[in-house]
Parts: structure tokens; sequence; C-alpha cells
């Protein structure tokens, strides 16, 4: 540094005695990357001219884990993968096994998958409300979502008995069956929980700092929203219509009415703004799956050890609370896959960190971070 | 009828100048006097701290559906005190490669600074330190050491983070001075004079305190002095989501307890100025004179009701990113505060023509 | 559209450019493509066939048959399907070209595979480690991974 220092004065030439990049290491512990996430960022001053996202830091090698395990015992793995909606990737995993053996869950648990799905997107919506509205320096937001966030837990501690990583939702169905007190209790968090979106957008929607904060920063066209490969919310505020759930359906969600919502906007408000409106659509499709419950199984009947066809495979799409979750699995004709992919929805909304933050500040840099919704064991898996 | 405060004052200074007798210091009766004002001041400060972080604490939980410290004495009463105790036996890690003789003084700068705010503020009648004629412009030219000694912090803590935090912090605090003082100017101009003191006594003959002609100089105040003091929703420099600790990441243990000492003491200082100038000071609300309360219980409310305000802004806002904060201030506050000023050299041009 | 008419549209189109189109015993069409037509191919496909997102790259190892399959899965937002197309490459040698300047997306995705298998993505702007660590020497996804050997010990 000090040669370089010399060598410079020595020169004696004013165009290089120019500036420096200024590179910040941000993380991997830090209070707003979500987790370890490391980020490099080159500073002009204030402004950011790259950011470069390293990753590895939670590499858990889960897809190799699961080559060595069982079908069943890989959906405790699966939990891990994104912990903070855990049943959406424990649906995924169960969607493509089932789909590689045949297997047909019955109306029952497809009824319960969908409320624990759609309760479980509630929850991490909640979550990352108040961790958006952290990030940007709003510190309640953040107690007022993990208040309704407990409640939503409480539910699933009665069924399953766990509050994060559930292994609820299993090859075939369901783990077990609801409680019967699981029903008035749902219907009467959603009647609490209906207005109470309205109460939280009253604080942050409309409020002058947070537009400033929010709206016309980390702009997605939706050209290059698609070509990078983003998905689930993040690309809906940039208008392009892209929920799983309606393209392709499954479970039954080609029987529930819902909308799918869009915003043109395609900077951090717009996408704020739609994952508010899709807390909304799921208390809607809860209620209808909680009116469509009839009696029944609630797992279907399989033989004792689960086998895959051999050179089989499948990809199964869901939409998880982040966007587009993927699983690929090739199954050999043993009771273990061959291969498990896990394509998951942050790993691809991190790619475009780095061209929608060019030439912004670098407090943008948690606006725009915050308002994808990234969760990094989803992208290190 | 004489206040209370003026009994309580004339009857310990004659114990004090009793005892000044006894021991044989009576020639130097009036600095010892001095002295002892100062360090009741500096208890009283202290205490008065204490007492606001645990009030920040119940307020911001109360305000987050929790329920804050209940634990530490009643009410939790005892909080600050717990908390005051561990900072004090903390290890204070310093960085190896820090510049040592500007590390040590920067925090000491930081708290002093502030503390020397408190000596023209009236809690009474005739219950201030020292009734200096130029009061005001003390207080603000004091409270703007803050800067050299967060500038200090943060090139001296050899962290790029503390660097960027100290850069952003100065700016802020000197791009908001003008909208401050700007808006004290109306007053001055009202009342033709800048000791704290004077100021409420107009206040007492003209009947009205000053919130109601100069609301909006009111409000550039309190924004003003809440970029001062770096408190949201203009922390920045101390954001914790961004920059970790902004100026003071380097900092522990005592040094850390006199910053953050040192931005509640800001905060004080300037709700007793909005207080005294604003509000009225020790004067007691119009329709309920007939309490007779002290002037010192009604300043502490006021003072009490102005920091609230000041603490519910942390809790409620987002913060401001840094561009926004300046723009805000030069671009937004400076030319209402101008135009303020216009206002009421008018009005008051008005009325001398008029009388 | 159905698989069927998939399937028929594909072959129409890109009649030399592939091996194969299967319709698999999960009703997906898998697409076996050579590796020479294997840009054009996905070109065509994005351009002409409007699968404009690439929902996954990854590669599977098959070491019985001494080869590593490179697995893209295509969806179109404006057909609603989904195709999977598959290259085989050596196992000794795997060098498969590029799709980042087709799908951004891919970018990452490649790095993964990369990283994880060991395969070369000919013009890939910034083939390096993603997850592992960059002074890594082994591939960990690979089948005959054993982790003996593998950290380089700080000198």
């Amino acid at each position: 540094m000090t040669d370089l220092l010399l060598s410079r004065v020595k020169a004696d030439d004013l165009s290089r005695l120019g500036t420096d990049d200024y590179v910040v290491n941000m993380g991997p512990q830090h209070p707003a990357t979500h987790g370890v996430l490391r980020l490099v960022v080159k500073l002009d001053g204030e402004t950011v001219k790259q950011t470069t996202p390293v990753l590895g830091y939670l590499h858990r090698s889960i897809e190799k884990i699961c080559e060595n395990r069982t079908y069943p015992q890989c959906i405790t793995y699966t939990d891990r993968v994104d912990y903070v909606s855990a049943m959406s990737v424990n649906l995924a995993f169960a969607l493509a096994a089932e789909r590689l053996m045949g297997i047909e869950a019955p109306a029952r648990a497809q009824w319960l998958r969908m409320i624990f799905v759609e309760l479980q997107r509630l929850a991490s919506h909640l979550l990352w409300m108040g961790a958006f509205g952290g990030d940007l320096g709003a510190l309640t937001p953040f107690l007022y979502g993990l208040r309704e966030r407990e409640r939503i837990l409480d539910l699933f501690e009665m069924t399953c008995g766990q509050r994060l990583t559930y292994n609820y939702i299993r090859i075939g169905g369901v783990m077990i069956d609801i409680l019967p007190e699981f029903v008035p209790r749902c219907r009467s968090f959603l009647d609490y929980f209906e207005p109470k979106v309205d109460e939280y957008e009253d604080l942050l929607t409309y409020n002058p700092i947070f537009l400033e904060r929010t709206k016309g920063v980390g702009v997605l066209t939706a050209e290059e929203g698609i070509n990078c490969g983003v998905s689930g919310p993040s690309l809906r505020g940039s208008g392009v219509p892209c929920d799983v759930r309606k393209q392709q359906p499954y479970l039954f969600y080609d029987q529930v009415k819902f909308n799918e919502p869009l915003e043109q906007g395609g900077d951090c408000w717009s996408r704020y703004k739609v994952r508010m409106n899709e807390m909304r659509e799921s208390v809607s499709i809860i209620r209808q799956c909680l009116d469509k419950l009839e009696p029944g199984p609630f797992e279907a009947k399989m033989p004792p050890i689960l086998k895959a066809p051999p050179a089989s495979e499948f990809y199964s799409r869901i939409e998880s609370s982040r966007g587009e979750m993927g699983i690929y699995l090739v199954g050999d004709g043993t009771p273990k896959p061959w291969k498990a992919k896990f394509r998951c929805a942050s790993f691809n909304n991190l790619y475009v960190l780095d061209a929608l933050t060019r030439g912004w500040k670098v407090a943008d840099i948690m606006a725009v971070l915050g308002s994808f919704d990234m969760i990094v064991p989803e992208v290190d898996r | 009828m004489v206040s209370l405060a003026a009994n309580i004052i004339g009857f310990v200074t004659d114990i004090l100048h009793a005892l000044y007798a006894m021991v044989g210091l009576s020639f130097w009766a009036a600095q010892l006097d001095i002295v002892v004002v100062v360090v009741v001041m500096f208890g009283f400060t202290s205490v008065f701290v204490m007492f606001l972080v645990w009030m920040e604490r119940k307020v911001s939980a109360r305000m987050q559906s929790r329920l804050g410290p209940n634990r530490v004495g009643p009410f939790g009463l005892l909080q600050t005190m717990a908390d005051a105790i561990k900072l004090t036996i903390k290890e204070d890690v310093q960085p190896v490669h820090r510049d040592k003789i500007p590390y040590f003084i920067a925090p000491i700068v930081a708290f002093v600074a502030t503390f020397m705010g408190l000596v023209v503020i009236p809690f009474d009648k005739g219950m201030v330190v020292q009734d200096l004629n130029i009061g005001i412009l003390y207080v603000i030219a004091i409270t703007s050491f803050t800067v050299i000694a967060i500038l200090t912090a943060g090139w001296s803590s050899n962290n790029k983070f503390a660097l960027l935090g100290g850069f952003r912090s100065s700016a802020q605090i000197i791009s908001y001075e003008v909208p401050l003082v700007l808006s004290l100017v109306p007053i001055i101009m009202t009342t033709g004079t800048l000791s704290l003191n004077g100021i409420v006594l107009y206040q007492q003959q003209h009947g009205t305190w000053f919130i109601i002609p100069q609301i909006v100089a009111f409000f550039i105040f309190i924004t003003s002095a809440t970029a001062e003091a770096n408190r949201a929703p203009f922390d920045i420099p101390e954001a914790e989501s961004e920059l970790i600790g902004g100026f003071h990441t380097e900092y522990s243990g005592v040094k850390f307890a006199m910053f953050f000492l040192g931005e509640y003491v800001a905060i004080i200082v300037s709700s007793a100025v909005a207080a005294t100038l604003f509000l009225g000071g020790w004067l007691p609300l119009p329709f309920l004179a007939f309490l007779h309360l002290p002037g010192f219980v009604w300043f502490m409310l006021k003072l009490l009701f102005i920091i609230f305000i000041v603490m519910s802004f942390r809790w409620t806002f987002p913060r401001l990113r840094v561009d926004q904060l300046m723009d805000f201030g030069w671009k937004v506050l400076i030319p209402i505060a101008i135009l303020n000023i216009l206002a009421t050299g008018f009005i008051l041009l008005l009325m001398a023509k008029g009388a | 559209m159905t698989n069927d008419e998939i399937k028929s549209r594909i072959e129409t189109d890109f009649q030399g450019e592939v091996l194969s189109v299967v319709i698999s015993a999960q009703k997906e069409v898998i697409v076996i493509a050579k590796q020479d037509s294997y840009i054009t191919l996905c070109q065509g496909f994005k351009d002409r066939q409007g699968y404009d997102h690439l929902s996954s790259l990854t590669a599977v190892d098959y070491p019985k048959e001494n080869k590593i399959t490179i697995v893209c899965h295509f969806w179109s937002y404006k057909n609603l399907s989904q195709i999977t197309v598959k290259l085989d490459t050596p196992r000794d040698n795997p060098r498969v070209p590029t799709l980042e300047n087709i799908w951004k997306s891919a970018n990452w995705f490649e790095r993964e595979v990369y990283d994880l298998y060991g395969v070369i993505f000919e013009g890939h702007s910034d083939l390096r480690r993603i997850m592992m660590p960059d002074d890594y020497l082994k591939h960990p996804l690979r089948k005959d991974f054993t982790d003996d050997g593998f950290i380089v010990k700080p000198s």
C-alpha cells in the first residue's frame, strides 16, 4: 500500500492521483444480510459500482446427502433447505417422489397440504415484512409480524409438534391428521388476521420515508427478470404473471378461486405491495380449503419400502413463498434417489442484485436485498 | 410571591456559606458555590439520563406490544443502573492499529460537550447554573462540538465502516445546524434577547407561548434536533443494519457508554431548549395555574413531553437514506425556515408601525 | 399443449439437431441433444418456440456409462409448457458449450455445475467455483468423490 502511494506521488501526474476503489465487505456476519451471505461491494464514495455475492458459507451439501438417504429420510433434509418456508419444500419433494413412484395422495391429504402450505406462506411473508422494515430502519413492524407468526406457529405445533422444521408433508400424504380443534382455531385466526394486514399497510405502505426508500429503487424490467430466472413475487412486481399455482396447478389449486397480485412498477415498492396482497389471497385460499375439507384418509397406501422405477426422473415445480421451487429427482430402482436437485428461488433472485444496485447507494443494497425476500440456506443448500 | 425554588436555593446557599465559614474558605465562597452547582447538575443529569434510558425502553416496548424491562427493580427502573455497571466492568477491547490519543479523547469530547449545554437552561425562576446573556448562541455552539468527536472517533478507529459512519454523521450534523439556528431566529427577533431566561420572561409577560405564533419553527426545530442527536429517522451514522455501529463500532465498555450517554444528554439539551423557547419553560399551563405547582415541575413535565415525541419518532419511521437526508435538510427545511423568518419580520414591522 | 403436440412440434422444427425426443413414463417431454447443435437448438427453443425461462440447469453423473448428463428444464410463460433437454458428455473430459448468452440465469447454474461436477462450460465469462472455496481441489457431487487428501493445508 505504501509503495503504491509512493509510486503515485513520484509519477507527479495529477490524473494518476485519482481515487481508488473502496471495497467494503459486508458479512458473512452482518445484521442485515439475512444469514451468512457475504457481499463484496465496490464503492465510489457512497455509490455502488459493483456488488459481488460470495456464496457457500451455508453450503451443507444437502443434494449429496439426499443421494445417500431413502426417499422418506430425505424429507427431513428438505426442511432445512428453506427453514422459513419448510412446508413448501417438503411439498415439492413429496410431489416429485410421488410422481416418480406413481403414488397419489388422497383428497383430504391434498386439502390439508394446501392449508398448511398457505399458512406457511403467511408466516414467511410476515417474517419477511419484519425483516424488510428492519433493514430500512422501521423497527416496529418486525414485532407485529412476529406476533402474528406466533399464532401460525401455534397452529403448526398443534398439528405436528414442530415450530420451524416440520417434516409434516410426507410422500403419499401428510404425517398425521389434524386435531378437531384445528379448524375453529384456524378460522378464528384468519378472522383476527385479515384486518391486521391493512394495519401493517397503514404503517409502511404510504409512509413518505418508506416511499422515498423504495419507490424507483432497484427497478427490474420484465424481460430481464425472466431472462435471469427471477420468479415468484419478485417477478410479479414487474408485471409478469408467473404463479406456478395458476400455470401448472398442483394439489387442488385449480379448484380454489384466487387472484394473482401483479404490480407494474418493478421497484422495491411493487415487490412489497405484491407480497402484502399475497397475504390477503392466502387468507382467502385457506378459508376455501377449510370449507372444502372432508373426512377421509390422510395418507395413501404405500409399499413399506418406497422404490422408484429404474431410469425414472421428474422435475416438479411449486410456488413457494419466495418463488419457484423446483425439485428434480432421478430414480434408479433403489430406495435412494440417484440425484436430487433443489432449484431454489433465492439463488436466481440473488443473481440480479448486482445489476440492480449499480449506481445506487449502499443503503439501497439493503432495500433491494430485502425486497427480494432472500434466504441464504436456499441459496447455498 | 417568592417561588418554592428560590426558597430552596436560598436555604441551601445559606447552609453552604455557613459550612465554608466553618472550614475557613469564605473567601472562595462564590467559586465553591459554582463547583457545588456543577456537581449537583452533573448528578441530576446522570440520574435523569438513567431514567430516560428506562423510559425509552418502556415506551418502545409498549409501542411494539412488548413489556420492556420489568425485572430489575420495581417496574424495571434499576435496569439502566445494571446496564451501566455492566458497561463499566466490560473489557475495553481496542483495535491494535488505532490512533491512540484521538481514540481516547473522542468519547470524552462527545460527553463533555453535550453536558456543557445544560449550563444555561433555566429549570425554574432563578434556578440556572449561569444565565449567560448569549444563552442560545452558547448552546448551539457547544453542541456542535460533537461533530469533532464523531469525526475523530471514526478516523481513529482504523475501520472502514467507522470512517464511513463518521463522514455521514458529520455531514448530517453540519447540514442540520443551519435549519436549527434559522428556526430560532424568529424568536430572537421577537424577544430581542439571546438569554433563555429572558425569553421565558417574555413569554410570561405576553401570556402566550411561542409555540402558537411559531409553530412552523417548532416543527423545524424538533426535526433538526433529532437529526443533530443522530436519532432515527436520521440515524444513518449508527444504522445497525448497514454499518453495524457506525462511528462507535470499535468502542466498548465505558467509552461506548460515554457516546451513548452523550446522545441522551443531547436529546435532553435540545428538548430543554425547545421546552424553554416554545413551551414557556417553567411557566405553568395557563388554565392549570391554580394548582400552584413549582415551576420546576412544569419544566420537567414539558421536557418529558417533548422527549416522548422525539422518542416515538424512532420506533415509527424507517430510516432516511443519506442523500435523501441531505436533500430534506437543505432543500426543504432551510427554505421553510427562511420563509418563516421573512414572515415573522414582516409581521413585526407591521406591529411596530401600528403601535 | 399436450405432450404429443409438443413432441411433434419439436421433431418438425429441429429435425437434424436432436438425437431423439421421448415422452417419459412420468409424462415429461425429454429432448436428447447433440453437442454440436446444442447452442442452436437452445436458441431455437427460446426464440421460435417461446421457452423464455430457464428453470434449472444441472448435471447427473453416470459413472457406469462413463458420462455426465447436463439436464436443462425450460418453461414457457407463453405456452405454459415445460420441456427437458439433455446433453451427454464424456466423464473424463466433460466440455459443454455455455448457455449464458441465451439465458443469463445459466451463469450461476453453470458455475455450480462446474464447481460440483467439474464440467467445463466453453465460452463462460466467469467460470469459477461458487459454493466451495476457490482453492478446493475435487468436485463433490461426483459419484466417486471421497474425502481424503483434498484440503489444501495452509503453508
